[in-house]
């Protein structure tokens, strides 16, 4: 279950965080017109992230780091902001 | 005051003032929850009371009959305050979007000549100083009595010092402004429809008798407070003596906290767009003895697809359904309850019948009144339930809102909607399509002129289109075809941004694609067709 992906289990976190900024800057924030954004802020309420943004946002992190997110995950305590989605992805790849 | 000496009194007497169903509700239920919202409640007594002070406070602060006062702040159980509040000084409220750019809020507050603000400290900092400027005075929601440059600033714990009676009545009948709801305009403004008292409570009279919302009810209200859904949530909520639960913005994106709301809630009326219903569908994992209290969902704003309707039905066996139409411009003017037993062969859902006090007819190209089964035309809406029409824009209302041709013996207004309906054989109607370039995402109505035009008031801009590329999960979703002046510079991401200081986020073309001209048709205007054939594949 968590290697099935393309990435190594155990990879830093620095990098994971990275990628998750650059796919949340490129595909849902750019798109709204959101230029910039903290590590820590609301995505849920700088509207970063719509209804539609929550879901694409579990298909990349599922595709990219080869985990798979239960409906159940999908809430603000793991998705609202870069350092939880990190903490996430993480957790996940640690198990 | 009055309420609480005579409760017998106000019982019997019918509201023709919104703000007499609270007072009458405060009388009867003075304990009981009214309003629920980010963990903090009001009874009816606190509500009444509060929105008593405030509405004392903001006499005193010169607000006038007929004020319009703009409300903007995240959703709140002060929202709730501030609403009857407004209502009680016989002022006009205007919900802002708090989501919305700066530049639409500013537009708003200019354009119905907004004087007193209801906001929050965070929010009333995004405003410019042209905008401040023009504020007489500022009440801020939240506590911080800071920053006072611009207009006169009131923090909310002054409501304390003002009497919890309610104000001496300021003499209104149920033709007098209630509220003013701002929807996108196809010149690249959004505009105002005013809604007056009587207008909302033929609705909300409606809505009592059809629904049967009683005391035991709790109510959610999902849909933003700037949206007319929420007319239904919060007044037929007060009118009953039920509690209305609101979703705040963060909580609605979350299929799975929204189903736990829902649940530990007890929600028993559930009504929002059927996009939200449809992510509840697909990723909440809803169990129906989870959800033993609900008893009726109404759904409005966009076309609900059959298949997740029919998965709904399934789902959920015991639950009311209906499906409401109607602009805003008239709150909900038709309505069709779910037959079950019909939902298996049914290819399309009707938007069904008028509602009380209604009437609605379609009308052919002939301009003649439709009667015959199958036979298409124009949507039209007459009855008290109609606006007077649009905020400070004669030209827009009198293309809107027209004298009723049918009607030989005196002079009176009807609707029209602009939506092309079909008459079927069940004598119920079925939407399909519209007459302009509207169109509904996630429930929003947006007009693609509205897009056009903030893309062409960027200088790189030469020409630009916007098409909506049909959803299943959200309605539509909006592509635009740009033609720049120079080909080199102009970057999509760019022109989002632009558009994002400018409209709201939900109205921001997804895609934005760039071609050296636009296509035209023989007579040299914007070849829309050919734009949306050539946008089709795109959809994801």
């Amino acid at each position: 279950m968590t290697s099935a992906g393309n990435q190594e289990v155990g990879q830093p976190s620095a990098v994971i965080r990275d990628q998750i900024r650059e796919f949340v800057r490129d595909s849902l924030a750019s798109p709204k017109g959101i230029a910039s954004f903290t590590d820590t802020e609301s995505l849920t309420e700088n509207g970063v992230v719509d209804s539609l943004g929550i879901f694409r946002l579990v298909s990349f992190l599922e595709d990219t780091f080869g985990t798979r997110i239960s409906d159940e995950e999908i809430t603000a305590q793991n998705l609202s902001s870069i350092e939880l989605i990190e903490q996430l992805v993480v957790s996940k790849q640690q198990k | 005051m009055r309420a609480r000496l005579l409760p017998n009194r106000i019982r019997e007497t019918m509201a023709y003032i919104l703000q007499q169903l609270l007072s009458k509700s405060a009388a009867l239920y003075p304990d009981k929850m009214a309003v629920w919202a980010r963990e903090k409640s009001l009874t009816y007594r606190e509500l009444d009371e509060r929105s008593n002070q405030l509405a004392h406070l903001l006499r005193q602060n010169g607000l006038k009959k007929g004020d319009r006062v703009g409300l903007y702040f995240p959703k709140a159980v002060e929202s709730i305050v501030c609403m009857f509040a407004v209502l009680k000084a016989g002022g006009v409220y205007v919900p802002l979007d708090p989501q919305a750019p700066t530049d639409r809020i500013a537009y708003i507050i200019s354009n119905c000549g907004i004087r007193i603000l209801l906001t929050n400290y965070e929010k009333r900092q995004g405003l410019d100083a042209g905008t401040l400027q023009a504020l007489d005075l500022c009440v801020l929601t939240d506590q911080t009595p800071k920053a006072s440059n611009g207009a006169h600033v009131i923090p909310w714990t002054m409501l304390a010092e003002f009497p919890t009676m309610e104000p001496t009545a300021v003499e209104l009948t149920e033709i007098d402004l209630a509220y003013i709801l701002y929807t996108s305009g196809s010149t690249g403004r959004p505009k105002g429809v005013m809604l007056s008292h009587q207008n909302a409570l033929t609705f909300v009279e409606w809505c009592a008798a059809t629904f049967q919302v009683r005391s035991e009810d709790r109510l959610s209200n999902h849909a933003p407070l700037h949206f007319d859904l929420s007319v239904f949530d919060v007044y037929n909520a007060i009118e009953a003596g039920a509690t209305v639960y609101l979703v705040t913005e963060d909580m609605a994106l979350f299929p799975t906290t929204l189903a736990g709301f829902i649940e530990s809630k007890q929600i028993t009326i559930w009504y929002s767009v059927p996009s939200a219903l449809i992510l509840l569908l697909l990723h909440a994992n809803l169990k129906p003895e989870k959800l033993p209290h609900l008893r009726t969902i109404l759904f409005a704003g966009e076309v609900f697809p059959m298949k997740y309707l029919r998965l709904l039905a399934e789902l959920l066996p015991a639950v009311e359904l209906y499906n409401l139409y109607g602009p805003t411009e008239t709150n909900v003017c038709t309505y069709f309850r779910v037959e079950r037993e019909r939902l298996a062969g049914m290819d399309k859902l009707p938007i069904g019948k008028a509602c009380a006090n209604t009437e609605v007819f379609a009308v052919n190209d002939q301009d003649e009144v439709v009667t015959v089964p199958g036979e298409t035309g124009e949507l039209f809406v007459r009855g008290p339930a109609v606006t007077y029409g649009y905020w400070a824009d004669a030209e827009k209302t009198q293309k809107m809102v027209v004298p009723n041709r049918f009607q030989r013996h005196f002079e009176e207004k009807m609707y029209r909607t602009g939506d092309l309906v079909m008459l079927g054989e069940d004598g119920y109607y079925y939407f399909l399509g519209r007459r302009d370039s509207m169109i509904k995402s996630r429930g929003y109505r947006i007009e693609l002129g509205e897009i056009e035009s903030a893309l062409l008031s960027h200088p790189g801009v030469r020409e630009a289109a916007a098409v909506a590329i049909p959803d299943e999960l959200v309605g539509n979703r909006i592509k635009a075809i740009v033609a720049p002046h120079d080909s080199q510079s102009l970057k999509s991401v760019d022109l989002q941004h632009y558009c994002s200081l400018r409209i709201p986020k939900y109205m921001i073309p997804e895609i934005i694609e760039f071609c050296p001209d636009l296509p035209k048709t023989s007579t040299g205007k914007i070849d829309r067709v050919q734009l949306v054939r050539s946008a089709m594949p795109v959809a994801s």
